[in-house]
């Protein structure tokens, strides 16, 4: 009786960790990095603390389209743009501190929206292939962002300071100080533990996103995005708006991804122009899916998890491969390699299943045929 | 009145196909392209500089856009894994100048490389082709990422690998390859020089053109071959391939080392003319110009001739080459790489969203 | 029914918005304001000379101590400025804690208060004038470099010596 009990909790515990390979898989590097990194753990505490308040939201906001059974919104970086551009203008016009953030957070929306808008109809006109889309999308909008920062700033959207402008006087600097603004929302109600500075205000807001999150899920409109995702076809016969609904989940993402992209900033407390926001992305999904996420499911839970490991790794990598190497450079290429490699093979993954239970269905449609014929 | 109605509708109908057929996008460039030409004398270019320009363009680039017609043959779509194949191609560029073949003359050191990417190709293709295999419907996206790890794997690689060859390897600390590594004294400008025509300014580097020539015929000659009608059958329909008793899988893995082989050989044309070995992340720039230039070609996710890799290389190339001259002159500013990164992504997406392409 | 009710709220959302965004344009503009403790020669036929020593703290914090012909700085947010001064007028004297509250124009990012003609009660010509930034000649290094990029090439100082800024 007893062994029968002990074999299905050994079952039990193989199942759990098949679930959740990945993310046992990146515990298991952190415990190996972490001792040659020689890093005291106040340190990496901290590190992770603040790559927290920094990250999370933006990693939150991946949540929605995979909802709607889109996949990984690599186009989130269509919101960090929309920020980019509202916190160009807000510095120009030099409003600081908390107002700054909350005038460049509401700025955002409409270009996110409008991008968002015009990135689901495009996901709608390629059904199967948003992700592609979407990660195409964010280089072509990256280059109209571009377009209209180095070009279009100055002659044709008046910037006042040429203090944040190119010396030709055409086009934004390639970093644009945020001094004023600058971490104003984690010192705000922060509370220091042993030396550990817990931005408490970024985690409310957080904590906001993730209770409406939960919220959101329950209401009309998050039940008929979990239907789209299941089975759009079904989703069409009990009468929803599939194409509306998916447009949503992207513009919800998006904008989303603008605050997120805003909290960031003020964080790092400057704004790299032209290069910004073309890591946001990749990060950001690299650290969803090693917190056990997969292209259809994602939880806040695999956010919270994913981005304290994720950066763990990010943190160690470097001090790692100079131990193990002598050379920082290849602690540097690998955890880049590292953020690829899991999107590849969380995309893998996903085909692969995909694809079987295609030809389950396939199979089992066979059968139910056979049988009728037979039947007949 | 209602035969005549219908005449006109059909009529119409007519023209918009003729339009879909040569597409609006490639129309837009070309007409671009041509309003540029027609106004570089009057702004003091010289034209038959940049017509130099976009034919040696066209002879680095050609092999490389070249390598996209089989997987878009067999039904693999848009080859962004292409970084694969030039990785192969760089292995066998950095081995050969490592084993010094130089010695023996620039020909046989480019053949070298040639010869020692081959295996590298091969197998790289090889077990890309499987894994494709394995997560049919979604290759674009896998493709992608694939290209991504692979680069961020070999940037440890060129690292860590044992070369030694004193131009190749950082000068200080003796391990390590330097990102940029000059041709100069190896294979730079082998092809290039090779029966080279020079009229006035004009100068048509005659070696590679033929190369392209040559891998574009044979390619072309493969693709009516038994094996090449197969492959274009499980591109256009798969159900009817698997029918007709074609091995699927089997061609999708020949398209796919076919594919990383001109990837790998395409590269190194490139580099003979460009004159420099790029590694670490220069591999990463190589993908959407080369998606993009076949896509202007006129070819589709699923359909692709080599009439499109020519027009495309030409198209895109000319672009490319010619706003910054022209931008530079007119406006004192060179937005070439902004209109570079528009048009090709633009490109992409008019390819992928497309509703004529068939379902998958 | 519906839908009027959905496009009421999306409108009343968008007025909250930019009733909230511009609330913060005001209560967020940031201002640079500079503090001269300098003789005011000649206004209207009068001198009024400067300080031996003004101590100004701002919200709590003490950002400058001026001695004669020092320029003190701070940055304000809003226009209500608000400063605590401790002046001691000549050498021996005991200091005086003086609360200051002055208007400060909301388009000028820059402003320059000449300390003695201000608390001489002057008019705002007297001691107010707009600081005007120094316009740096930078070198030419802030040509942006584009590209389909990947990894971090900047942290990687790995840049071919071309600036592989060819496809």
């Amino acid at each position: 009786m007893k062994k029968v009990n002990d074999a299905s909790s050994g079952k039990r515990v193989m199942e759990l960790v098949r679930n959740n390979a990945v993310p046992i898989m990146f515990i298991i590097i952190s415990a190996i990095f972490i001792p040659m990194a020689g890093l005291t753990p106040g340190y990496l505490v901290d590190e992770i603390v603040t790559r927290m308040g920094r990250n999370l939201f933006l990693v939150l906001c991946l949540l929605f389209p995979i909802m709607a059974g889109m996949g990984l919104n690599f186009a989130m970086t269509l919101g960090a743009m929309g920020a980019e551009f509202a916190i160009i203008l807000v510095a120009d016009w030099q409003i600081w501190g908390i107002p700054g953030v909350v005038l460049a957070m509401i700025l955002s929306i409409p270009f996110s929206a409008l991008l968002g808008i015009l990135c689901g109809t495009l996901q709608n006109m390629a059904k199967g292939r948003e992700m592609i889309i979407s990660y195409i999308m964010n280089y072509f909008i990256s280059g109209c962002y571009l377009m209209v920062v180095l070009y279009m700033m100055g002659p044709i959207i008046p910037i006042k300071h040429a203090s944040i402008m190119l010396p030709r006087g055409l086009g934004i600097r390639n970093t644009v100080s945020l001094l004023n603004m600058r971490q104003c929302l984690d010192d705000l109600l922060a509370i220091r533990v042993g030396g550990v500075k817990i931005p408490v205000l970024t985690f409310i807001l957080v904590a906001l996103l993730c209770l409406f999150i939960v919220w959101f899920r329950r209401t009309k409109l998050g039940q008929d995005m979990r239907a789209v995702g299941q089975d759009m076809q079904v989703a069409k016969d009990a009468g929803i708006n599939v194409d509306r609904t998916r447009i949503i989940s992207v513009v919800m993402s998006t904008v989303f991804a603008g605050f997120g992209m805003v909290i960031y900033l003020q964080n790092i407390g400057n704004l790299p122009t032209y290069t910004g926001h073309s890591q946001i992305g990749m990060f950001c999904i690299a650290a969803l899916l090693i917190g056990g996420a997969s292209v259809e499911k994602a939880s806040i839970g695999n956010a919270f998890l994913g981005v304290i490991l994720f950066h763990l790794m990010f943190i160690v990598a470097p001090k790692a491969g100079a131990f193990i190497t002598g050379d920082s450079m290849v602690g540097e290429y690998f955890r880049v390699f590292m953020s690829y490699g899991i999107i590849t093979i969380a995309l893998i993954m996903y085909e692969t299943k995909k694809r079987m239970n295609k030809s389950r269905a396939g199979r089992e449609l066979a059968e139910a045929q056979k049988r009728e014929e037979g039947a007949k | 009145m209602g035969t005549k109605n219908n005449a006109v509708t059909l009529e119409k109908s007519h023209f918009q196909v003729m339009l879909e057929d040569f597409g609006v996008p490639r129309l837009m460039i070309a007409g671009f392209l041509l309003a540029l030409f027609i106004i570089t004398p009057f702004i003091g270019i010289n034209p038959v500089r940049q017509i130099t320009n976009i034919i040696n363009r066209f002879s680095w680039n050609g092999v490389l856009v070249l390598a996209m017609v089989p997987m878009i043959h067999s039904g693999c779509g848009l080859n962004f894994g292409i970084p694969l194949g030039i990785l192969a191609g760089l292995l066998g560029g950095t081995m050969s100048i490592q084993f010094g073949f130089e010695r023996f003359g620039a020909p046989v050191c480019f053949l070298m490389a040639v010869v020692i990417a081959t295996p590298f190709a091969i197998l790289l293709g090889g077990g890309y082709g499987w894994l494709l295999n394995k997560i049919k419907g979604g290759e674009m996206m896998i493709a992608t990422y694939v290209g991504f790890s692979s680069i961020s794997f070999m940037c440890m690689g060129w690292l860590l690998l044992p070369y030694t060859a004193a131009t190749m390897v950082y000068g200080l600390s003796g391990n390590g390859l330097r990102p940029t590594i000059s041709l100069d004294g190896y294979y730079g400008q082998v092809l290039a020089d090779f029966l080279k025509i020079r009229i006035g300014r004009l100068e048509i580097p005659t070696g590679s053109l033929l190369v392209f020539v040559l891998l574009a015929f044979l390619m072309w000659a493969f693709l009516h071959t038994k094996t090449g009608t197969a492959m274009t059958a499980v591109g256009s329909n798969p159900t009817f391939a698997r029918a007709a008793g074609i091995n699927v899988d089997r061609i999708r893995t020949l398209s796919v080392v076919m594919s990383t082989w001109l990837g790998a050989v395409g590269i190194l044309i490139y580099q003979q003319g460009f004159g420099f070995l790029q590694l670490y992340t220069a591999p990463n720039n190589m993908t959407m110009p080369t998606v993009a230039a076949i896509l202007i070609g006129g070819a589709l996710v699923n359909k692709a001739s080599i009439s499109n890799v020519i027009i495309g290389t030409i198209l895109f190339q000319g672009i490319v080459t010619m706003t910054p001259t022209v931008m530079n002159t007119l406006i004192h500013m060179d937005m070439s790489e902004v209109v570079r990164q528009i048009v090709s992504n633009g490109m992409i997406l008019y390819a992928l969203t497309r509703k004529t392409e068939g379902s998958k | 029914m519906k839908l009027k009710r959905r496009v009421a709220f999306i409108l009343l959302t968008v007025l909250m918005l930019a009733a909230i965004a511009a609330w913060m344009m005001v209560i967020g503009r940031g201002h640079t304001v500079y503090l001269d403790n300098k003789t005011l020669e000649d206004y209207q036929g009068q001198e009024y000379k400067a300080y031996e020593r003004v101590v100004v703290t701002v919200k709590g914090e003490e950002v400058a101590k001026l001695d004669k012909r020092d320029r003190g700085m701070s940055v304000w947010i809003g226009q209500n400025f608000e400063m605590t001064l401790e002046i001691t007028e000549k050498k021996g004297d005991e200091p005086v804690v003086k609360e200051v509250s002055v208007k400060l124009p909301y388009s000028v990012d820059g402003i320059v208060i000449n300390l003695p003609a201000y608390l001489a009660g002057l008019p705002e010509e007297a001691w107010y004038s707009e600081f005007v930034p120094m316009v740096k000649e930078e070198p030419d290094e802030e040509e942006p470099s584009i590209g389909d990029d990947f990894g971090l090439e900047g942290d990687l100082g790995l840049e071919g010596e071309l600036g592989a800024g060819d496809i």
